[in-house]
């Protein structure tokens, strides 16, 4: 197995070592080259398979609320972009076969028609949430003063969409008032998943509940904007 | 400035190896007749003429009689003895042959350069997507990479999909276009992201060629408008883009992250499959 380039076996080694005396997650990661040499980003794709599958395993467990500790030493983008990649795809293929077996289910004379417009209301919608909404609380949380990493709130609000994977397929089924107790069932623990990790992570005393009061909502908002432009 | 070379040495076609011999040739030469005699590597006076081959024993000035007879026999021996190394390309027409540049491709009559880049596209296609089993190293899919085939297929496959559309043609062939492009981009990065040894450029020509099965079966799609069938002719071009993508992918990363570089080839296939079905 080799190091090419090198920096990137001795560099984890070292951070590694260094992670749990930080007190602070603003100091710049150990190998920038610069934006455009890819070697500088590939310190945020340090992962195996299992993981991956050890941190999308966790992030169904609503409750646990130790997910910042899992991913301390290395928290990877991995999960982030291929996760919502997923859920792209999954948000307009079902949603477009969820919306015809809706319309036979009432209607019965319905031709299947492919509407394009799902994958781009979905790439924009996933991805925009995605990326905007862990910014959006990373400079509140500076701007209070509070600790905050953004490749760590990056990669737990990335985790964090893996539910609704599952929750697409089984949105698939016609009848309305299971949809609706599906996605908001998946969108309470997904919302836990993220407001109970946030809460541990941030050390700030009372007056930052309301920020993790707003990370519940917004991913309950989330869930079911999902349910309402995909799943009518 | 060419006919000074030609009464002594005859050129031949250069490789390190020939050069590195013929150097520890002079060397045992030079030692084996005594310190007298150093034969230098390159007259002063005159300059080496530019051409392809930086080598030019001919330069040597003719060394004492002495050790000059074996001298020169060996050295006539060592051109004799490595064969010229294979042409470059795959056309007949582009040759390096040491005598002068390689012929200028750009004033080639059109009609060579089409036939030529054609001949690539279908060698590179029987190489990829009809691979053999048994061969050496699965990883070296394409040393010859080429981006026309994969622009092809990629602008076949939009094409397909948009005509098979009835309603927002456009919007579909957009769509298609961009997952498809974009995708390659998006992969190959992935695979370098992970830690991965991969070549861009060979990367993006090589799942621009593995999109050929998804092309055939588009066309067929186009042609025939049962559910069913479509169902089953998309499943069997699926599995074969993925299988001819598969061995390049998995041998470009280190085998804990084999399966995070393959997920994403297996999501982009399965949405241009599921494109390909859904559209109608």
């Amino acid at each position: 197995m080799q190091n090419f380039p090198p920096n990137s076996g001795s560099g984890r080694g070292y951070q590694t070592l260094e992670a749990p005396a930080e007190s602070f997650e603003q100091q710049p990661p150990n190998n920038w080259k610069g934006v455009f040499n890819i070697s500088s980003y590939t310190q945020y794709f340090n992962v195996d398979t299992d993981v991956v599958i050890n941190r999308l395993i966790s992030s169904f467990h609503p409750t646990a609320g130790d997910f910042f500790n899992k991913i301390e030493a290395n928290p990877d983008l991995y999960g982030l972009i291929w996760i919502t990649t997923t859920l792209v795809f999954m948000l307009s293929c079902f949603g477009n076969f969820a919306t015809y077996l809706m319309q036979k289910h009432t209607d019965g004379t319905t031709t299947w028609s492919f509407d394009v417009g799902y994958v781009n209301v979905a790439a924009s919608g996933i991805y925009g949430y995605a990326i905007v909404v862990p910014m959006a609380f990373y400079f509140l949380l500076q701007y209070l003063g509070s600790n905050a990493s953004l490749i760590r709130f990056w990669c737990m609000w990335g985790y964090s969409l893996s539910i609704f994977v599952p929750t697409a397929f089984l949105l698939l089924i016609p009848v309305e008032l299971l949809r609706w107790i599906i996605i908001l069932i998946t969108g309470t623990a997904s919302s836990c998943f993220v407001a109970l990790n946030l809460r541990s992570y941030i050390e700030g005393g009372n007056d930052l509940t309301i920020i993790v009061i707003a990370a519940f909502l917004l991913q309950m908002a989330l869930s079911i904007f999902i349910k309402v432009w995909f799943f009518p | 400035m060419s006919n000074s070379h030609s009464d002594t040495i005859p050129l031949r076609p250069s490789n390190s190896q020939s050069d590195i011999d013929e150097i520890r040739s002079l060397i045992d030469d030079s030692v084996h007749s005594g310190p007298a005699v150093v034969l230098p590597a390159r007259h002063p006076a005159t300059t080496p003429p530019p051409s392809s081959s930086p080598f030019i024993s001919s330069n040597i000035p003719p060394p004492p009689p002495v050790s000059s007879s074996s001298s020169l026999q060996k050295l006539q021996s060592v051109p004799a003895a490595p064969p010229p190394p294979p042409p470059v390309g795959n056309s007949s027409s582009i040759v390096a042959n040491g005598f002068g540049p390689p012929p200028n491709t750009l004033t080639e009559p059109v009609l060579d350069t089409v036939k030529r880049d054609l001949w690539r596209i279908v060698s590179n296609l029987k190489l990829v997507v009809f691979p053999n089993p048994f061969r050496e190293d699965p990883g070296k899919a394409l040393r010859d990479w080429d981006l026309w085939g994969p622009f092809f297929f990629i602008v076949f496959l939009g094409v397909a999909l948009s005509w098979s559309a009835s309603v927002k043609k456009s919007q579909v062939f957009a769509v298609a276009f961009a997952l498809l492009a974009a995708g390659a981009v998006i992969l190959t990065l992935n695979v370098l992201l992970l830690g991965g040894h991969i070549i861009f450029f060979q990367s993006l020509s090589l799942l621009g060629y593995c999109l050929f099965p998804l092309d055939v079966g588009a066309l067929i799609c186009m042609l025939k408008d049962n559910v069913v069938a479509k169902v089953i002719i998309v499943c069997l071009a699926l599995a074969w883009s993925s299988w001819a993508a598969y061995p390049f992918m998995s041998s470009a990363v280190n085998p804990n992250r084999k399966a995070l570089a393959l997920y994403p080839v297996l999501l982009m296939y399965l949405s241009v499959g599921f494109l390909i079905i859904a559209i109608d």
